[in-house]
């Protein structure tokens, strides 16, 4: 069973493409929990709907891929324009003027765009391991990148990020990625969901998704340079997947504040969820004081 | 105008926060006996509950505090009614898919005592209270008492070799929290007493279970939450109740949720078998308000009840009873000295091996495998064991009085 059901559900239609969002709550404070790599969908944030829905309006939805979201194979649909469009139309749909996006890993790129292309709906940002080109990906995932098209035989490691392989040993594929994604020891429960959400989408959709051009170091650099609301940055420094690095830089390149979580993998959301549901609640209070004095 | 209060400490009296939790019924009773020995010793002492159904209704007619707080609570109750299917629940992996419940009513008990206002918080099985202030021990508030009646999730053989992985590795954890952080807990406290517990490991290379609790608890004794009734009281408990001297009573529960219905069919098949060596045999099915007794089958000399007020008279006064493998009801049954059959239900590892152990420290109850009994079996069991004498242990009727003395010194 759920621990809160939303007390609104939707879903909006763009060239053809159906997303399910969900509203979580009340309020003219609102939370937009954005969605990341389609491989999960939005019941990763589930740890963190029921405490901030009693403190603010919570909008969460699935992007194209996975949760309540068409399954498409067509990648234009995963571009990264296309993207940003969702969460925009996501907001439009649910009468959300403006919010603060929190997003995690691969959807920093989409916080970031919307942020820097729509400035006026986004009141702040909470960043948590985001993965995005902002500093050069770890030495492993960058080799393996270069071999993603390619066959391999018995790929190990990081190789198994690799479209061949996605498509022969999917659900292996997702226990090692999730394995990496949770270093932290105890981390059975959490490693599970993920797989089991993995299991919800098919690895087609995975490889439309990477054929997707992806952002350059500029175009993200030039987004930082835009963002004119308060940003927080978490990220483990035991993240397997987005090195420390990336949080440093974004944080300094928006102007934000940056919280590291010794120890911590790639998910600190679902594997030290009391403490990043605190963060998420105290920056989005700061920011709620904020427009009070400015109204 | 906006007004604020602030007592100075030393006009503050001293408070509690009682959190009792809500999955089967028998924690409600037991930390009322609790809270009410410890009133006696620390007459001053304000306890409020964070609570949810059904343990509010407990509370409710207790006239008892429930702070305001408790109507966000996410229901754990109706979380396990939704795992379980026919006679079984696997409760290790309901309780692992509890985990947005537990943090969810984890927030709000953390709001509750960063207000400051309780001097200690009394958990009785409250998991997510002693996991998270172990995971963030920055935000204990407060002395923290635990109370449990089972150490160890030990896997069921239907798990397989995962299982076992899986119930070392939350052992393993909780092991190296309490090592890490023995400050989290300032008293633990055992229901029972270390023959209790069951003779096992916490998973390869991990310690005995005995032997670790040993270490880290203090026992208090079972607590029923009860007097036990003398023989008189039981005697005019059965005339009140109608059951006659020359029937013999037979009362078949299987508690408050919809778990349980298989069970009954199978037990009201036995009925009428058993019925034919023994005449004088009366069935009485309490089949709570979640099963409709309309589909069920009816015979001369059985009755269906949706509810029974007061159902521990009728426990305690009837001469056999049959019921599910909760520790509450069986230990109840023991107290009372009524004899009983009971079926764990299947997958429940603190039913099947857990609460088993200590009935059968007491000598109490007939274990019943729900898988291979069929009703030609149960109508035996009545048969033989209806009305016969029984030599359980006694129970103790001491354990709210010493947890009580054992909480109030650390209050």
């Amino acid at each position: 069973m759920r621990a809160s059901y939303p007390d609104h559900v939707g879903t909006v239609e763009r060239e053809g493409v159906r997303l399910g969002y969900e509203v979580f709550g009340e309020g003219d404070r609102t939370l937009l929990l954005l969605p990341t790599w389609t491989i999960i969908h939005s019941r990763f944030w589930k740890l963190q709907v029921p405490y901030l829905a009693r403190h603010f309006r919570v909008v969460t939805y699935d992007a194209p891929g996975n949760g309540q979201s068409d399954r498409s194979v067509d990648p234009e649909i995963y571009s990264l324009d296309a993207q940003a469009s969702y969460a925009i139309d996501i907001m439009d749909a649910t009468s959300t003027a403006e919010a603060t996006l929190v997003s995690l890993s691969m959807g920093s790129m989409w916080s970031l765009s919307v942020a820097a292309e729509y400035p006026d709906r986004v009141l702040g940002q909470v960043f948590i391991g985001p993965s995005l080109p902002i500093t050069p990906p770890t030495a492993v995932r960058a080799e393996s990148a270069e071999a993603f098209w390619l066959e391999h035989d018995d790929p190990q490691g990081w190789d198994k990020y690799n479209a061949h392989y996605w498509q022969t040993n999917y659900e292996d594929f997702a226990e090692f990625f999730f394995t990496m994604c949770f270093p932290e020891p105890h981390s059975t429960k959490q490693r599970e969901d993920c797989v089991g959400w993995a299991l919800e989408t098919m690895p087609e959709v995975l490889v439309a998704k990477a054929s997707v051009d992806a952002v350059n170091h500029e175009t993200v650099l030039d987004w930082c340079s835009r963002v004119t609301s308060p940003v927080l940055v978490i990220h483990g420094d035991d993240d397997r997947l987005s090195p420390l690095s990336r949080a440093r830089q974004l944080a300094e390149a928006t102007g934000g504040s940056l919280v590291i979580v010794e120890g911590g993998g790639h998910i600190p959301l679902a594997r030290d969820p009391i403490v990043v549901n605190r963060m998420i609640k105290d920056f989005a209070s700061r920011i709620a004081v904020r427009q009070d004095e400015l109204a | 105008m906006r007004q604020h209060k602030w007592t100075r400490g030393l006009n503050r009296r001293k408070r509690a926060l009682y959190i009792s939790s809500p999955i089967g019924l028998g924690h409600a009773q037991r930390d009322l006996a609790i809270a009410k020995e410890l009133k006696k010793l620390e007459p001053d002492l304000e306890i409020d509950w964070l609570a949810q159904d059904p343990v509010t209704r407990v509370l409710e007619a207790e006239g008892e505090t429930i702070h305001p707080a408790s109507e966000w609570l996410a229901s754990e109750s109706a979380h396990i009614a939704s795992e379980a299917t026919g006679h079984d629940l696997h409760c290790f992996q309901a309780l692992r898919r509890m985990d947005e419940i537990l943090v969810a009513n984890f927030m709000i008990f953390q709001e509750v005592m960063e207000e400051g206002l309780y001097d200690v918080s009394l958990g009785d099985e409250a998991w997510d209270i002693d996991h998270f202030w172990h995971e963030n021990p920055e935000l204990k508030r407060g002395d923290h008492v635990w109370m449990t009646d089972f150490v160890g999730f030990l896997p069921m053989p239907s798990g397989g070799s995962h299982e076992e992985y899986l119930t070392a590795d939350y052992n393993a954890e909780m092991i190296e929290h309490i090592a890490r952080y023995p400050r989290i807990r300032d008293l633990a406290l055992f229901v029972g007493s270390p023959d209790d517990i069951v003779p096992e490991v916490f998973g390869p290379g991990l310690p005995k279970i005995r032997d670790w609790t040993e270490e880290h608890f203090q026992f208090t004794g079972y607590i029923t939450g009860f007097e036990p009734p003398t023989d008189d009281e039981l005697a005019s408990w059965r005339s009140q109740l109608g059951y006659r001297e020359d029937e013999k009573v037979c009362v078949v529960t299987v508690g408050g949720s919809g778990v349980g219905r298989d069970l009954l069919e199978k037990v009201i098949a036995a009925y009428p078998l058993a019925k034919r060596s023994m005449p004088e045999l009366r069935m009485v099915v309490v089949a709570g308000p979640r099963i409709d007794p309309a589909g069920l089958p009816a015979h001369d000399g059985l009755e269906y009840h949706g509810y029974v007020h007061g159902l521990y008279r009728h426990l305690a006064a009837c001469d056999l009873a049959i019921v599910q493998g909760g520790l509450t009801t069986t230990m109840e049954l023991a107290a009372t000295r009524t004899p009983f059959l009971y079926f764990p239900l299947r997958n429940h590892f603190e039913q099947n091996y857990h609460v088993r152990h200590r009935l059968d420290r007491y000598r109490a109850g007939r274990y019943m495998d729900y898988e291979v009994t069929d009703p030609e079996a149960i109508g035996a069991e009545i048969i033989s064991r209806a009305g016969a004498p029984v030599d359980y242990l006694e129970v103790e009727t001491d354990g709210a009085t010493n947890a009580a003395a054992m909480i109030a010194d650390i209050i």
